[in-house]
């Protein structure tokens, strides 16, 4: 064996130990929430402290370190299961520990009293499990495992509260929907794996970088490991999973948009980010791709009225923001900065969000910020203050980290040739501010009698708080939140040393003041759009694309994507397919080939008569399942 | 000396019959004991097997040979290689637990059950292991009789006599056709070398003309596909499937489906390489639609064994799929998704079974909300049914990743539309589980129901363990059939290239093989 790196020796500690946690409370412990909790949350402790450890032990690594066992060879392919940790690996580790551990605390609070409190804890150490192993897997087959037990996490969280009908539909639109996109993530690895040998991801990129790839095999392989980014990362077409997936709790919610199960596509691109690039081809679809995902869910979320669902959408349109940015540095030559900076930031932001969001629902037991508004929601004060940092980040304001990412994001697509993208970036960073900022407003100046009995959305919690009406916001809850508010006001100041620590040099751009005008021009100019509807004293309460019915409609219905994928499943598969096979089943093939055995039996049997060249045989043959039955006959009665 | 374990195997539960016909038909906790007893010998005996298997040579292990009736060239001649000691060890594996799980379920005629499974087991080890055709055929057929017996005695009465007839006729049909070609075999391999013998290992070197390869591969192959069962023959699974007793269904899904897929393996393919090469696009397509078909039509299935029985379907055609690749990654994916498939399946037959003892019905609709009553049941049936949908870390994801990557080195497109079928089965599967075991619990009668007992969870975790241990190291499996999948590969190869020696001297051959034909049909006229 020789020495035992000791940051392996972490990693597989920390691996180990979530499964451990898994497996104790889903065997021994799920009756008891209490042991459960410390189990978990010890877990997770302990695998926060290996992170930090090791990301601050290794933030001067030049080399990355591999450590890689085959675990599957046959016939020229090699299957390598191991850690690789760079730069890349490292941060994006440190993220999702930190951010399942808040999750892990805010949940104590907020899942107080759940009949299944136990099993809520085993499913988040699973989910810490697969995630963790997804960042730190050297191979792709192993980190394509750990992308489809991230799946299966968060269909069980999803579908957590199993006795709504509506919960455990989400989870298996989740799970199918993503597995859509999963399946052209497989036939890339196939595709790699077959043509190239290996699907070790330091080798790849290697290869890659070396001009080693030919563009017959790079441009397909590329595309089709897109394919699972889409789904994972919620990208247009089969973005439609994701706003489903609010059904799940709350703290749920934000542990899968901030740092997990939608982050894993976008880390996947980054992961790959030399070999992608290596393929404008690629690179485009990959930019179309998400420009579109960016300008469709910001619609959407202009219109939404379930303050969940305004931040889910945000998020899809986030993740295509990243994707843009990664795209563009890839066709430009640039580097992967941008884009990972923004996930990183994003995560924190956006777990913020969702769990001022879960204090409020937790509260007010609804979803509907008009009715959280009307109930007071301003009062909260904790959660009010830190709402309204993390829509300022989100909505790209100095001195927030959103603004410092989106910045870089956009000097990324300024460097594109074609400035279409440049402006459909802005236009998209215009109406994220102003769908923000439109939740924020609503929250800051309620109007009671505003709310009718049209904004009607179920409350979450399926089951009580009865008693505990009076509560503020217990420290367990708030906690994650001032800490989130931290990260979210001091990260975008570390962008220097965060790049040196990606890169491991600084690039230092000449500040872009045009760039930098229009971008803040264009955040401020949503606020503001956003004031004018629904802050100002005159204001109606109506968004302003009220004007055009026709549009708004279009939105509300969310780009009927839902319908279409409704009507493709029910209609065609289900109505066109399932049932004809079915129905030939009965008739054709069940009626056919029935006739037929009857028909042939007999002149089967003539025919092995005639074969009166081998009688002996026959008779055996009948001599012995005449025995057969008489054996039967013998024994039974 | 080498003890006969294989033969011990063979016959040892037939000793058990014996045994069994002497105790009191009247006490069902004595014959259950027995057979349990027996059972578990019968799975220690055969793990010499696998502690004792070389895994680095393809030729035949512990082979036994004896003369049976030398004059016509029959042997008692049986032998093991990688491909069938999984499936000798998986039927070993199973039975015990069948017994277990019968413990409750079968109240009637205790003893003639009992007889019946034992028998079926001496039967179906005999298939896989036997090497002689005449042998392996007699075994072929005798395994039919209990299987007939279980479905049609202790089978769900309303249908039970329809299915059982159903599967009787569907097999016999195929079987039939396929001692004609056995036989037509005999007598070539006696024209060609002039000595007449059933010696499977002896045919294999035969260089049978094409049209002759042609037939006798339908012949062969038309048995094995009903067996399998492949599209378009499958429509008596889903009858016997359904009508037949837990323990009946679970073998007949982990086991002796599994028959099909191993004749063609064994038979079929290296019998008759150059017809197996011209059949590869018809058998892969027919493997597709099988997949997809399968999928599709378990979608709107309201009883959950016929569900699972044609979610059988769809998996059988990713084992075919795979084997009829002829590369090492799709016949080693066939070969382990045929023990998966045991396992997942057979796990989920005994799941469907302990939720009918509970409450006599199978019907979807009549549940909903499971979870709730029965968690230890809930957390069970979901680590099935997520390896029969193939997750990774689960042995479901292992067979059906080596498969397409075999398909997708041979045939992108039957690749690309193999992998629809795992979009589809997540749809069915978790469909259903959630249909059955989510939401609200709306009928009175599942708001009490009792959670698995002792004996229940014990049935449950061998099989747990093994769905793990093959989705997490599947090299322990892997390595035992390695070799003689490579062997295999290599003489499907070279039988490739002969092929393509054939159609250049097209001439010379059918000159040659019109003399051949009128040699054959004398020697079938005598």
């Amino acid at each position: 064996m020789g020495s035992v790196n000791p940051f392996f020796l972490g990693c597989t500690l920390s691996l180990v130990l979530s499964l451990s946690a898994f497996g104790l409370i889903m065997i021994f412990t799920w009756r008891r929430p209490k042991l459960s909790l410390a189990i978990s949350l010890t877990v997770s402790t302990i695998c926060l402290i290996i992170a930090w450890l090791t990301f601050i032990k290794l933030s001067a690594l030049k080399e990355p370190l591999i450590l890689s066992v085959d675990w599957m060879m046959s016939d020229q392919i090699r299957v390598p299961f191991g850690f690789l940790l760079d730069p890349t690996s490292l941060l994006m580790f440190v993220i999702v520990a930190t951010i399942s551990w808040l999750i892990q605390l805010y949940s104590i609070g907020y899942m107080a009293g759940d009949s299944g409190f136990g099993r809520y804890y085993a499913f988040l150490s699973l989910f810490a499990l697969s995630m963790l192993g997804l960042v730190i897997s050297s191979g792709l087959l192993q980190l394509y495992i750990c992308w489809e037990l991230v799946g299966l996490s968060s269909y069980l969280l999803i579908g957590f509260w199993y006795e709504k009908f509506s919960a455990s539909e989400a989870g298996k639109k989740a799970f199918v929907v993503t597995r859509f996109g999963d399946i052209g993530f497989f036939m890339g690895l196939a595709f790699l794996v077959l043509n190239f040998g290996t699907l070790d991801i330091h080798s790849i990129n290697s290869a890659a970088m070396s001009k080693a790839f030919p563009a017959w095999l790079l441009t397909p392989a590329a595309l089709l490991i897109f394919c699972g980014i889409m789904g994972k990362s919620a990208q247009f077409p089969i973005h439609v999973w994701l706003p489903d997936a609010m059904e799940g709790p709350t703290p749920v919610s934000a542990l899968l948009h901030s740092a997990t199960m939608v982050a894993a596509g976008m880390y996947l691109l980054t992961r790959l980010f030399p070999f992608f690039s290596c393929s404008p081809t690629a690179m485009t679809v990959i930019l179309t791709i998400c420009t579109i995902t960016l300008l469709l869910s910001s619609t959407i979320g202009m219109v939404a009225t379930d303050i969940k669902q305004v931040w889910a959408y945000s998020t899809i349109s986030q993740l295509g923001f990243m994707g843009m940015g990664l795209a563009a540095a890839g066709l430009t030559g640039g580097y992967l900065f941008a884009g990972f900076y923004h996930l990183t930031t994003h995560a924190g932001f956006k777990a913020l969000l969702f769990l001022c969001a879960g204090v409020f629902i937790h509260h007010f037991h609804t979803n509907d910020f008009f009715v959280m508004s009307a109930k007071g929601g301003r009062r909260l004060l904790i959660p009010m203050v830190t709402v309204t940092i993390g829509a300022l980040a989100l909505a790209g304001i100095f001195p927030f980290s959103g603004f410092f990412s989106k910045e870089a994001i956009l000097a990324e697509l300024w460097n594109l040739p074609n400035k279409m993208w440049l402006g459909l970036g802005l236009l998209g960073a215009f109406l994220t501010a102003y769908y923000t900022f439109r939740v924020i407003f609503v929250l800051l100046f309620p109007r009671p009698q505003a709310v009718g009995g049209g904004h009607g959305v179920e409350e979450e919690h399926g089951h009580g708080h009865g008693q505990e009406e009076e509560h503020g916001v217990p420290w367990v809850m708030a906690v994650p939140l001032i800490i989130l508010a931290g990260f979210t006001c001091v990260l975008g100041f570390l962008q220097a040393p965060i790049q040196k620590f990606l890169l491991g040099e600084v690039h230092h751009h000449a500040p872009n003041y045009v760039l930098l005008v229009s971008a803040v021009g264009c955040a401020l100019g949503g606020i503001g759009m956003a004031w004018l509807d629904w802050g100002a004293k005159g204001a109606k309460w109506e968004g302003f694309i009220r004007k055009v019915p026709v549009v708004e409609n279009f939105f509300i219905q969310k780009w009927y994507m839902d319908h279409f994928w409704r009507w493709f499943l029910n209609t065609v598969i289900y109505g066109l397919f399932s049932r004809t096979f079915t129905y030939n089943d009965r008739r054709v093939v069940d009626g056919g080939v029935d006739a037929v055995a009857f028909g042939t039996i007999g002149s089967g049997r003539l025919l092995s008569f005639i074969q009166t060249a081998f009688l002996q045989l026959n008779l055996l043959f009948m001599v012995l399942v005449l025995g057969g039955i008489g054996i039967y006959l013998l024994m039974g009665r | 000396m080498q003890l006969p374990i294989l033969s011990i195997l063979v016959f040892f539960p037939v000793l058990g019959i014996l045994l069994l016909l002497f105790l009191d038909r009247k006490n069902h906790k004595v014959l259950k004991g027995a057979t349990f007893v027996i059972a578990v010998l019968e799975f220690l005996f055969s793990l010499p097997l696998w502690f004792g298997f070389d895994s680095r040579t393809a030729a035949m292990q512990f082979v036994e040979r004896y003369h049976w009736l030398p004059q016509y060239g029959i042997s008692y001649y049986v032998g093991l290689d990688g491909f069938s000691l999984l499936l000798v060890l998986l039927t070993t594996f199973l039975t015990p637990l069948c017994v277990l799980a019968t413990w409750e379920d079968i109240q009637t005629r205790v003893k003639e059950f009992m007889i019946c499974l034992l028998f079926l087991m001496s039967g179906m080890i005999g298939v896989f292991v036997s090497l002689d055709l005449f042998l392996f055929y007699v075994f072929w057929e005798v395994m039919l009789i209990p299987m007939y017996l279980l479905i049609g005695v202790w089978g769900n009465p309303a249908r039970r006599v329809y299915a059982a007839i159903k599967f009787f006729l569907y097999t016999m049909f195929g079987s039939l056709l396929m001692l004609v070609a056995i036989l037509v075999l005999y007598f070539y391999h006696g024209k060609v070398t002039g000595t007449y013998t059933f010696d499977l290992l002896k045919m294999y070197g035969l260089n049978i003309p094409f049209h002759m390869q042609f037939w006798m591969f339908l012949a062969f192959g038309l048995a094995f596909a009903i067996k399998v069962p492949m599209f378009p023959f499958h429509t008596w699974l889903p009858d016997a499937h359904t009508e037949a007793p837990t323990v009946g269904s679970v073998i007949l899904a982990a086991v002796l489906l599994k028959m099909g897929t191993y004749g063609f393996l064994r038979f079929n393919m290296p019998l008759f390489p150059q017809a197996a090469y011209y059949f590869v696009p018809l058998f892969s397509i027919l493997a597709l639609i099988g997949i997809i078909y399968g999928a599709l039509v378990s979608m709107v299935q309201k009883d959950l064994k016929r569900l699972i029985a044609f979610s059988s379907v769809s998996h059988l055609g990713f084992v075919m799929l795979g084997l009829f690749t002829f590369n090492v990654q799709g016949v080693q994916g066939g070969l382990i998704q045929m023990i998966n498939h045991g396992l997942s399946t057979g796990a989920l037959f005994l799941i469907v079974g302990m939720i009918y003892e509970r409450r006599h019905t199978r019907m979807i609709a009549d549940f909903g909300g499971l979870s709730t009553p029965m968690p230890v049941y809930a957390t069970i049936f979901m680590i099935v049914t997520l390896s029969s949908i193939g997750l990774p870390g689960l042995n479901g994801f292992v067979g059906e990743f080596l498969i397409l990557l075999g398909t997708f080195k041979v045939n992108k497109l039957y690749a690309t539309l193999g992998a629809t079928g795992v979009i589809f089965a997540a749809c069915y599967m978790l469909w259903m589980f959630q249909r059955v075991m989510f939401g609200e619990v709306t009928n009175e009668k599942n708001k009490n129901l009792k959670d698995l007992s002792a004996r229940e969870i014990a049935i449950f975790v061998p099989l747990l363990l093994f769905i793990v241990w093959i989705g997490v190291y599947p090299s322990t499996f892997l390595n035992k059939t390695e070799a003689t999948t490579a062997n295999f590969c290599t003489l499907m190869a070279k039988a490739k290239e002969t092929t393509v020696a054939f159609d250049t001297q097209h001439t010379a051959f059918t000159t040659q093989h019109s003399a051949l034909k009128t040699q054959n049909s004398k020697g079938v006229a005598r």
